[in-house]
């Protein structure tokens, strides 16, 4: 009999310290939650998870174990309920728990879910039994198949949005620096707006020292062949004045 | 070029100018954008079409006088302008924009003649079509230039580029620096659709 005792109380003493650890683990969490939410990311949330569940796997792992007595063979009794404040109770429970009264006993030595969520639950295992495989594999593939779908949109959206994504980083030109110098120039110089014009001027003043250039060279030549019949001279000298009327003015 | 004393009552103006443009197919957004960004007018956008002839006064010196004249062919009825603007100042970096000196002065529609009989020349033409917008104390031009092939003649039109001229300018007493840094946030917000840089003219001639 005393032998019993010791091993339960060597088993409550490892269960208190693993209960303890997930404890902290927990308080950490939420502490992390309050105070760095800025600054907390997606792998630090996971990976607290991560040493919960591992923790509480050690747990259940422990209670399974050889080494632990069937818990559920003792029964636990409350034996004197009281509605006054329990000092001792409180500074156990760090201050949850005021009174061992009868607002809190049941909930704490509940083994048994509420006869509601009882109810419900055993609705829901009918439920369960009543569907057979057949149907069961047919609601699967249903499933699957509108997942497979939803997968299906959600990466060709992704495609679309990474495409467009790109096209905003590449982003057309919609300014060049050159039309940019034209249009300024043009603007503050006049540069190509009077060059129709000025074109037209000066093409008529290479035309005229054109013609002055032949109308000298065959006076001169002229004048050294004497042979040369004159015709073509006064043709020439003729031609340039046609050509130009405003030279003579 | 110092500008002859026309006016002692006048003070002399300073305009703070970023150019740059922005390419015809893509005013649209860049339209969109400065309605959203502008202040609210009774006509968004409001439209403009103007006739600008500039005259050139051959001096002494190197640079000639130039009188800029601008008419509104879409309201014929409008006073011309007649306008003068200094050379512009680059500055160093710590200038955001060009500035230069600027007097403009509502005329009657003989300006032309009487600028002619003083002995000024006809230098070039063009004819600008676009949209101006405000935003507090700021001005954004967006016009489309084209060159006038038939003197005089504002029907036959052809376009200097694929390109419309934008400017964002501010008129203000001299000395106002302070102006320069809206301008520059302003322009910012304009990117990356369009670059406005204070651009040296001198670089272009």
């Amino acid at each position: 009999m005393q032998k019993e005792e010791k091993i339960q109380e060597t088993t409550l003493e490892s269960l208190f310290q693993r209960v303890q650890e997930i404890k902290n683990t927990i308080i950490s969490f939420l502490l992390k939650l309050e105070q760095e939410y800025e600054t907390l990311n997606w792998p630090t949330v996971l990976d607290n998870f991560a040493l919960l569940s591992s923790q509480i796997s050690m747990l259940t792992r422990l209670i399974k174990s050889d080494r632990i007595p069937q818990l559920r063979g003792y029964v636990l009794l409350p034996l004197s309920l009281s509605p006054e404040r329990d000092a001792e109770l409180e500074k156990v429970t760090e201050g949850r728990v005021m009174a061992f009264n009868h607002e809190v006993v049941p909930d704490y030595l509940r083994t048994k879910p509420d006869p509601e969520v009882d109810d419900k639950m055993m609705q829901f295992q009918t439920r369960a039994n009543q569907t057979t495989p057949e149907m069961l594999q047919k609601q699967i593939t249903t499933l699957n198949k509108i997942s497979m779908n939803m997968i299906e949109i959600i990466n060709s959206k992704r495609v679309e949005w990474e495409g467009e994504m790109n096209q905003r980083s590449s982003q057309p030109t919609t300014s060049s620096l050159s039309d940019t110098n034209a249009v300024i120039a043009a603007i503050s110089f006049g540069k190509n707006l009077k060059s129709s014009r000025r074109q037209d001027s000066t093409g008529q003043g290479q035309h005229s020292s054109d013609h002055k250039s032949q109308h000298s060279s065959s006076q001169s030549g002229g004048s050294v062949h004497i042979n040369k019949p004159p015709s073509t001279v006064k043709t020439n000298i003729k031609s340039a004045p046609n050509a130009h009327p405003y030279n003579r003015h | 070029m110092e500008m002859p004393s026309l006016n002692r009552s006048m003070a002399p103006l300073q305009e703070y100018l970023l150019q740059g443009s922005i390419l015809d197919k893509h005013r649209g957004p860049f339209l969109h954008r400065l309605n959203g960004l502008c202040d609210v007018v009774s006509e968004m956008p409001e439209k403009f079409h103007d006739h600008e002839m500039v005259y050139h006064l051959k001096g002494v010196g190197v640079q000639p006088m130039v009188f800029r004249v601008r008419r509104a062919l879409d309201h014929p009825d409008s006073p011309w302008h007649v306008r003068y603007v200094g050379q512009p100042e680059i500055g160093d970096k710590t200038r955001q924009t060009l500035v230069r000196s600027y007097i403009d002065v509502g005329t009657s529609d003989n300006i032309s003649l009487f600028l002619t009989e003083m002995g000024f020349k006809q230098d070039h033409e063009y004819v600008a079509k676009g949209y101006i917008f405000r935003k507090g104390r700021m001005k954004i031009v967006v016009s489309k230039i084209y060159r006038m092939p038939h003197q005089g003649n504002t029907e036959t039109l052809d376009v200097v580029s694929e390109s419309h001229v934008v400017e964002l300018s501010v008129l203000a007493p001299h000395g106002q620096d302070q102006v320069q840094e809206d301008m520059k946030n302003f322009a910012e917000q304009l990117k990356p659709l369009i670059q406005l840089e204070k651009i040296d003219h001198k670089r272009l001639q």
